[in-house]
């Protein structure tokens, strides 16, 4: 959070340009552990923090690299799985109790190139392909993980993994998670934000466009491609490292089938065309989750069917409104707009 | 690819050479057995009917497709089974007849692109600064297609003319040292047009290119050379006025291109 | 097939002598310096059975996800979801009726319909785009698994085998020889040659159908070139729809194969379709011939990993495919992608 106001301090044009709700909104979610109890602070936004910046690095690939990946809860599993492996966890026999700042990098780098590998395999396809080959991968990752008992310790994955002491700070306690989940998820939207306006960023979103032009403009495609997985696992490996901490446990479930969907779910229901659409995905998934079970048990159905109600939700959005919920505000205000303009809507 | 020949080694001194270049699309040969040879500054027009393999000719050149048989030099390497990026980081360029640009972006958002595909920092993750090198460059390029005023807008709200236009600049990017122009002229107006004639004669001398013009009065004008393609193969080349005089061409020509 | 020898050697070579090996092994007796290194040819010959049954099962409920997808560009994820409900339909049926085969015709005809109205009602609604398509079908999977939760539970189900298939069957294979110089046959579960004889049958027919038959001459023109069908005033509509019907219903019967050899569970829905998209991948788009091989390799892989290296065996699967990605993105018998 720092950084962002340093930046803001050495362009000052930038802060006019901010718009009142973003201030409004800002100052909702600092001041937030003053009055939300323990609960909403650590479960609903400690959730949808990790959760979506996990469906963010999806946002990345598909929103301006235009590759629909379902590895990216993977790589944040995996990423969540080198953090028990290297660094401490109930399992003693397997992890290494190494230091925070070697076994943080270690699992960034290691799920970083994890997802490289992907990349270039899946880039080699396109479209449905993508998601094809990543499903297929993802699954085969959930399976390896759950019959592997060297590393990811097999069905029963690793337990007791808590964050580092650092600072004397305990970053489990609700309020200190709060400000590291948002932290972590405030840096990582502003780091996609800053990179879609980056050169490799433009090429990124040149390369979606019009591949057969960009490589007639002197790049390559193909390593435009597979740099973006690996920016994307980046993104993805700081969620699985907060997501291993706030449940203290990682096993094969945590990236299995129904969990790379839901990041899917997440970022389309959100919308995938803006960063800021994976975060009200995030919380609307989260939210769903964790109250649907009641208001259901209310009307006296079984708390089970919550899959069912989300399930329906991505249906009717992905029916109505292919943008997400982005894109619904987008049309509503666009018919606002219209309704007050009448000369707008001969242009159009 | 053949392993006979040493490789970089300098041919003839040709910008661009083309042996016994053929593309197949599945029974239907788009060009056979073209050999071509253009120096270094020289400045071409390809004429030729419809389908007559011209744009499937340049596809060949700038690595789109890879020809089936044959092999192409660019400054004497031999690129044939190059990617097309590597092709283009060698100096070659290229326009499209049917606009291919990035819609969704801005004018010079199109251009700073091309500009940085032909110099380094393509995977930088750092903002461009303003004022920085490529910055200027990209405003250069905008001014000398005189697209300025609408360097803020997106390319998908240009009209046609404008989005030629920028087809151009996009191809003058970098340090070209030989472009491909495919059809630059057509559905330009006549102001548009001779625009159009300014900016290719006003190309520095030692960048070459190939045009490929239905307007012979536009070709005949920029070009010093001329080679007539019909049904895929080369089927004359000359100076302009020999090639003007031809009767065979201008049966076919005057003919509508039929036999 | 000649064309590939010629234009591909090294690799022509490559399949005729594991082909061969391959050969040798299940019908040589086994010297036994072979049977000290990996093991008796009975547990070998089980795995190699095993993973051609399997590569069966996975062949049924894979051709319907290529033809579907070779012919409408429709990639439909909710395969999976037809193959479970078609288990537990036929469980229902057989239960209900005592009828084995009777659950055959009925699951095939519901979930046929079932897919009548998935291509009417939501692929037909968005024609060409692919993305949406394959979300949508995802949000149904979804909420097909709860629906099917919320039905049948969380136990497993197996339908029972009928007498007439239920014993062992001798092959004509030997597994051993008895000191007395006396040959062992091996004996198999009958239920699973009977699958494996029927997934030959419907791939032999299918193959029939789309290189003999009118509607399969407008099935092959559909894969190739759909505007050129469109443009020909065929009624290419009611292709899609038979074709959807009847990928449908395979994957339906292939539910009820799978539960008859196997169990029908929560999360077989995902395993099958994730079967099925790697043996596409595998063998190619489109390609019936293809999903033949690649159900077979991914069968064989699966069954002889998990008889040799059972922790690794998900690693083979994955290893095949990313092998086949990595030189022949389209699949091994696929058209340019
Ligand atoms: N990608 C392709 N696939 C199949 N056929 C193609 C393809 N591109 C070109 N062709 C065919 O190759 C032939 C030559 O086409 P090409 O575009 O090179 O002609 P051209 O000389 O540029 O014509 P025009 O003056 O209309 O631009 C045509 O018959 C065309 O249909
Ligand atoms: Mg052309």
């Amino acid at each position: 959070m720092s950084l962002a106001e340093r930046r803001v301090e050495r362009e000052p044009t930038a802060i006019d340009r901010i718009p009142a709700p973003v201030w409004a909104l800002a100052a909702i979610l600092l001041t937030m552990p003053a009055y939300a109890n323990d609960f909403i602070l650590f479960q609903v936004m400690g959730w949808t923090f990790i959760l979506g910046t996990i469906a963010l690095s999806l946002m990345f690939l598909a929103g301006y690299g235009g590759m629909v990946s379902l590895i990216q809860m993977t790589v944040a599993g995996l990423a969540g799985y080198m953090v028990a492996l290297f660094g401490n966890s109930g399992i003693e026999s397997l992890s290494l109790f190494l230091p925070w700042y070697v076994y943080i990098p270690l699992a960034i780098v290691i799920a970083a190139i994890f997802g490289t590998i992907v990349g270039a395999l899946a880039v080699r396809t396109e479209g449905i392909y993508t998601i094809m080959i990543t499903l297929a991968i993802a699954s085969a990752f959930f399976y390896f993980s759950r019959q592997n008992y060297s590393i990811f310790n097999g069905y029963t994955g690793f337990n007791l993994v808590i964050p580092p002491d650092l600072f004397g700070v305990d970053w489990r306690q609700p309020v200190a998670f709060y400000y590291l989940s948002g932290g972590v998820a405030l840096l990582a939207y502003l780091a996609v934000v800053y990179v879609s306006r980056s050169p490799f960023g433009l090429a990124l979103q040149g390369v979606r466009d019009n591949p057969r032009r960009m490589a007639a403009l002197g790049f390559n495609v193909t390593a435009h491609r597979i740099a973006a997985y690996t920016f994307a696992a980046v993104i993805a490996a700081f969620g699985g490292i907060l997501l291993v901490w706030q449940n203290s446990q990682i096993s094969p479930g945590t990236s299995g089938i129904p969990a790379v969907i839901d990041i899917l779910v997440i970022a389309v229901v959100g919308g995938i065309g803006r960063p800021i659409g994976p975060f009200i995905g995030a919380l609307i998934y989260v939210l769903l989750r964790t109250f649907s079970p009641d208001v259901l048990t209310a009307l006296d159905l079984s708390g089970e069917r919550f899959k069912t109600v989300i399930g329906l939700g991505f249906l009717i959005i992905v029916f109505w409104s292919p943008d997400g919920v982005l894109g619904l505000w987008d049309k509503w205000r666009a018919a606002r707009d219209k309704a007050e303009d009448p000369l707008r809507r001969r242009a159009k | 690819m053949s392993f006979a020949e040493p490789i970089g080694q300098v041919g003839s001194g040709a910008a661009l050479e083309l042996t016994n270049v053929s593309k197949l699309f599945g029974a239907l040969a788009a060009i056979s057995d073209v050999s071509l040879s253009v120096r270094p500054g020289e400045r071409r027009a390809v004429l030729g009917s419809n389908g007559a393999g011209k744009t499937t000719l340049f596809n060949c050149v700038t690595g789109d497709f890879l020809p089936t048989t044959g092999t192409i030099r660019l400054f004497g390497e031999d690129v044939t089974a190059f990617p097309a990026y590597e092709r283009i980081r060698r100096g070659l360029r290229r326009t499209y007849q049917i606009s291919l640009l990035f819609g969704g972006l801005t004018v010079s958002d199109n251009v700073y692109l091309a500009c940085r595909g032909v110099s380094r920092g393509r995977f930088s993750l750092l903002r461009p600064r303003k004022g920085d090198a490529l910055a200027a460059q990209t405003e250069e390029l905008i001014d000398a297609v005189r697209l300025t005023p609408v360097r803020d807008t997106k390319v998908a709200e240009l009209s046609y003319g404008q989005q030629r236009q920028l087809e151009i600049a996009l191809a003058l990017a970098g340090a070209p040292r030989f472009i491909l122009f495919d059809e630059p002229a057509a559905g330009l107006s006549p102001t548009e047009r001779g625009e159009l004639v300014k900016i290719l004669t006003g190309l520095p001398d030692h960048i070459g290119f190939i045009i490929i013009e239905h307007d012979m009065d536009v070709a005949l004008r920029v070009a010093e050379s001329v080679t007539m393609m019909h049904n895929g193969r080369v089927f004359k080349e000359g100076k302009p006025e020999e090639i003007e005089e031809d009767p065979e061409v201008q049966e076919l020509y005057l003919g509508g291109g039929h036999e | 097939m000649q064309g590939f020898a010629a234009r591909h050697p090294f690799w022509a070579l490559v399949i005729i002598v594991v082909a061969a090996a391959l050969i040798w092994l299940v019908f040589a007796p086994w010297p036994d310096a072979l049977e000290d290194l990996i093991g008796r040819k009975k547990v070998f010959l089980n795995a190699v059975i095993g993973g051609i049954t399997l590569g069966a099962l996975y062949f049924l409920v894979a051709a319907g996800f290529t033809l579907i997808f070779g012919l409408m560009r429709n990639v439909n994820l909710a395969h999976g979801s037809l193959y479970l409900v078609g288990g537990y339909l036929g469980f229902e049926v057989a239960e209900a009726t005592g009828l084995w085969l009777l659950a055959f015709p009925v699951v095939f005809v519901i979930v046929g319909a079932f897919g009548l109205l998935l291509q009417n009602q939501v692929f037909r609604r968005m024609e060409g785009e692919e993305l949406r398509q394959t979300m949508v079908t995802i949000g149904i999977s979804v909420v097909m698994a709860d629906l099917m939760l919320w039905i049948w539970g969380a136990q497993s189900y197996t339908l029972i085998t009928p007498e007439w298939i239920a014993g062992p069957a001798t092959l004509p294979i030997i597994s051993a020889v008895k000191s007395n110089g006396e040959l062992v046959y091996l004996k198999f579960p009958a239920v699973r040659v009977a699958i494996f004889f029927a997934a030959l049958v419907i791939g032999v027919a299918m193959w029939l159908v789309l290189n003999r038959t009118r509607l399969g001459m407008l099935v092959r023109a559909g894969v190739d070139d759909r505007d050129m069908l469109q443009a020909s005033g065929v009624r290419i509509q009611y292709v899609f729809l038979a074709v959807f019907a009847f990928g449908a219903g395979l994957a339906g019967m292939g539910g009820i194969v799978g539960g008859t050899f196997q169990s029908l569970t929560p999360g077989e829905d995902t395993r099958y379709l994730l079967a099925s998209l790697v043996v596409v991948i595998v063998g190619g788009m489109g390609s019936i011939p293809g999903a033949a091989i690649g159900a077979l390799i991914i069968g064989l892989s699966e069954q002889i990993g998990v008889v040799y290296a059972p922790t690794y065996s998900v690693v083979f699967t994955f290893l095949i495919m990313a092998v086949v990605l990595a030189f022949r993105p389209q699949g091994l018998l696929g058209a340019r992608l």
